[in-house]
């Protein structure tokens, strides 16, 4: 119990129920189970990038090409698609996870066996994408009336009145949450991120958990692209432009130390639907839609200050404990 | 077949241009544990990396039982059943126990998901016979470095290592957690295991070893059965030449009293902490690690202030608030870790040495690099630094001259009182003496020198009085260190709770 009460997990989720019952106060009318899903809805990719971002984050990287991974892979899908509309749409998820991973192992392998700055190498790469991207596109800019019901459906389509963009983001989260928790390939991410010279004392490789990491975090981004066109029926080079931001925002929310290894899925889920809600129903109040990316880095600025308070509060508990024994 | 678990002959590896090992060669019977020893430099930790794989040699045999190996990574020499820990715990610190045993070679069920369970249970059973108070369950970073390299024996163990490597296993532990290791390492033995001890302290060899080999300037000077062998002639085998004494002749004379600390509190850290250290005089702060003397210093420097107490410096009360009003008052602070805290790997050596001190040579807004240059030839010839270029990075230097430039950094300006956190620590046999004779050479100018140090034979070798603290207290002074022995000061740093002093 004692445990539960200082978890910052605990402190995030009275956070979101606060939000939410502020939310219901300040728009009745909004307050529904068809808003929420809506919201979730908008917010799905979000939830796909922040999972992948996470998974490098832990590594002690960075991965700031991703929305440009979306956006080419976005583009690509709904090319393809369009002029091959006979095809069955899942072939274009496989795509789109096949080119994420294509994305992402570009990524791994100049980090992980050549040794790049994590930053700046996928700052270059965020603009090689981009650039591809409208090499794809040509420029042009697809919209509803291009997109077949087949591709859509992959994103509003509904299993149990819950559309598929929805599920693709809980599953993932739920299997990708197993992966870190209980899995040796997912624990030595945390180890990379930990501590790179006992990593390679203890036989963890870190160039191929860097590697793998970076490929999570492709796919997902690949497929993140393929259901924003999907879900928005648009498509166009220069979509996503600083979705990349709002994944870190969630992960650092989260509880995700930006140096590595220490961070949890629950607490990224929880980060993900503060982010939501606040996103979400600011745009409802009137005239406070103005706000909201103000609000944003708010929020960001209030969950590192309390990283840093809890961390405090634990070792002056702890200087405490030892003083007594003195 | 062999009488020899692990034989390594005409082992060559090269970095680059430098010869880190020059043809050497060693042998490891079964179940013994032989001591290697030789200077900082010598290339034993070369040498063990090459055993472990980390390095493959350039050339040169490895015979395991008699059989010719070669190892491309630490997962080869692993399965062989080679084990090493390394001088600095290399573990996971936000990782519990069992996962920094288990990193690298999981339990898993036959879905490839963790076995929580089996791991846990498995890590106990490892642990328990090492130590009783350690909780598998525990981030790492909350254990104590003695406790961390016992898990980090447990891991070894963990891979059912036949030969293991230990590098300098002993050079952060205190003296009972010395013995304790020494009972674990015996034990081990007992049980077939063979080890290779790696160690610039004697006592180790003493109390552990059979055989001792000898490395020194990349090269293998011998092998001597440890008890056919003489402290001297050891020591003249690592350094090359004979050393008189250990430590040089005092020749200080001791003045009035310059800092007083009157019962000092910091919550956590010490409690009703009170000495004083007089001009000329070298006073040690001793005790186990731990014990609250670093943190008394850093109280008396300013990093952290006291809740209760007084400090006066010359008669007069001071308060001190951070390390600038420190360094002001006269007071300056060689710090633990030379590496990290003491000086700047990225900038010359010239410039570390000035680095306190830059003000004084700005002139019209403009740093004179010439008088920077001028001031830190001066300081480095006070303290004979053997250095070729002082515009070169300070990694370029020994240990011992390492610390020789934090020193010349602290005299940069000027002092009255000098901290010195353990100014030997990692640092071999013969640049020990040329620290404790710049420290004589100090104290012979005046200034008051408090010494923290772990090390009882140089405690009593350099110190004209000790200090002794145990648990945040102090519990002992000796002002009569010619008839003061290690027993005493052991008995003083292990005394229970209500030292009344």
């Amino acid at each position: 119990m004692k445990k539960l009460l200082k978890s910052r997990n605990t402190g995030l989720i009275l956070v979101l129920v606060l939000l939410l019952v502020v939310a219901r106060i300040v728009t009745p009318g909004m307050f529904s189970v068809m808003s929420m899903m809506n919201m979730l809805q908008n917010n799905a990719v979000y939830a796909l990038l922040a999972v992948g971002e996470m998974m490098v984050i832990l590594t002690g990287g960075i991965d700031i090409s991703i929305a440009s991974q979306l956006a080419f892979v976005g583009i690509t899908t709904t090319t393809l698609s369009t002029a091959n509309p006979d095809v069955p749409g899942f072939v274009w998820v496989i795509t789109a996870l096949l080119l994420g991973i294509i994305c992402g192992a570009i990524n791994g392998f100049l980090v992980g066996y050549l040794h790049m700055v994590p930053m700046i190498c996928t700052l270059g790469t965020m603009y090689i994408f981009r650039g591809l991207a409208f090499v794809v596109s040509e420029g042009q800019w697809w919209f509803a009336a291009h997109y077949l019901d087949s591709y859509r459906f992959w994103a509003i389509g509904k299993i149990c009145g819950i559309p598929m963009i929805i599920i693709w983001a809980v599953v993932i989260m739920v299997l990708l949450g197993l992966f870190l928790g209980y899995t040796a390939p997912g624990r030595r991410i945390y180890a990379i991120g930990t501590s790179r010279e006992s990593s390679a004392v203890a036989g963890v490789k870190e160039a191929k958990v860097t590697f793998y990491a970076f490929v999570i975090c492709g796919a997902l981004a690949g497929l993140a692209g393929m259901l924003y066109t999907a879900n928005y029926a648009i498509g166009y080079y220069g979509m996503g432009e600083g979705f990349e931001m709002t994944a870190i925002a969630i992960c650092v929310l989260g509880g995700v130390s930006i140096n590595g290894g220490k961070g949890r899925m629950d607490g990224v889920a929880i980060g993900m639907l503060i982010m939501a809600v606040v996103t979400y129903f600011i745009s409802m109040i009137p005239g406070m839609s103005v706000w909201q990316k103000a609000l944003q880095g708010s929020i960001i600025i209030v969950a590192v200050a309390i990283n840093y308070f809890t961390e405090r509060s634990a070792e002056k508990q702890a200087l405490k404990e030892r003083g007594a024994l003195i | 077949m062999s009488d020899y678990i692990l034989e390594l002959k005409d082992v060559v590896k090269t970095f680059g241009g430098v010869r880190a090992l020059n043809g050497v060669q060693f042998q490891l019977k079964k179940g013994e544990i032989h001591a290697l020893m030789g200077e900082n430099g010598a290339g034993k930790s070369t040498f063990i990396k090459v055993i472990t794989g980390v390095h493959q040699p350039d050339s040169g045999i490895m015979m395991l039982e008699g059989e010719k190996v070669t190892f491309r990574n630490t997962a080869d020499s692993a399965k062989m059943g080679i084990a090493a820990i390394y001088q600095h715990v290399t573990s996971f610190p936000d990782l519990t126990v069992t996962e920094n045993i288990f990193m690298g070679q999981e339990i898993k069920n036959k879905f490839g998901i963790y076995d929580w369970k089996t791991m846990k249970k498995r890590a106990k059973e490892l642990i328990e016979p090492l130590s009783k108070e350690i909780d598998v369950d525990k981030p790492m970073g909350t254990l104590s470095v003695a406790a961390q390299q016992l898990v980090e024996i447990a891991k070894a163990l963990s891979r059912d290592a036949r030969i293991l490597i230990m590098d300098e296993p002993t050079a952060s532990l205190t003296r009972n957690e010395c013995l304790q290791l020494y009972k674990i390492a015996k034990d081990l033995r007992d049980k077939g295991v063979s080890i290779i001890f790696i160690t610039h302290r004697f006592e180790d060899m003493y109390e552990l070893a059979t055989r001792v080999t000898v490395f020194r300037d990349s090269t293998y000077v011998g092998t001597w059965d440890v008890d056919g062998i003489t402290n001297s002639a050891l020591v003249k085998a690592m350094v090359g030449r004979e050393l008189t004494a250990m430590y040089p002749e005092k020749t200080a004379k001791i003045g009035e009293v310059v800092l007083e600390v009157d019962d000092i509190s910091k919550e956590g850290y010490f409690k009703n902490v009170s000495f004083n250290v007089r001009r000329g005089e070298i006073l040690a702060l001793t005790g186990l690690v731990g014990a609250g003397r670093t943190e008394v210093c850093q109280n008396i420097y300013g990093i952290m202030t006291p809740d209760s107490g007084s400090i006066r410096l010359e008669g007069k009360e001071v308060h001190i608030k951070s390390p600038i009003d420190a360094l002001k008052l006269g007071i300056g602070l060689l710090p633990e870790n030379r590496q990290t805290q003491g000086l700047v790997n990225e900038l010359p050596i010239y410039q570390n040495v000035s680095s306190a001190t830059m003000k004084q040579f700005v002139k019209n807004g403009q740093l004179d690099t010439a008088s920077e240059m001028e001031n830190a030839i001066n300081l480095c010839k006070k303290i004979q630094l053997k250095a070729n270029d002082i515009t070169a990075p300070p990694s370029s230097l020994s240990g011992g001259n390492q610390q020789k430039v934090v020193v010349a950094k602290m005299l940069s300006s000027e002092q009255k009182v000098l901290i010195m956190d353990e100014p030997t620590k990692g640092i071999d046999v013969g640049a020990k003496y040329s620290i404790y004779e710049i420290m004589n050479d100090l104290a012979c100018k005046g200034y008051a020198i408090i010494m923290v140090s772990s090390e009882m034979p140089e405690v009593l070798g350099v110190a004209d009085r000790i200090v002794v603290m145990k648990g945040g207290r102090v519990t002992a002074e000796f002002s009569d260190v010619k008839n003061t022995t290690q027993e005493m000061i052991l008995e003083a740093s292990l005394k229970e709770k209500g030292g009344e002093k």
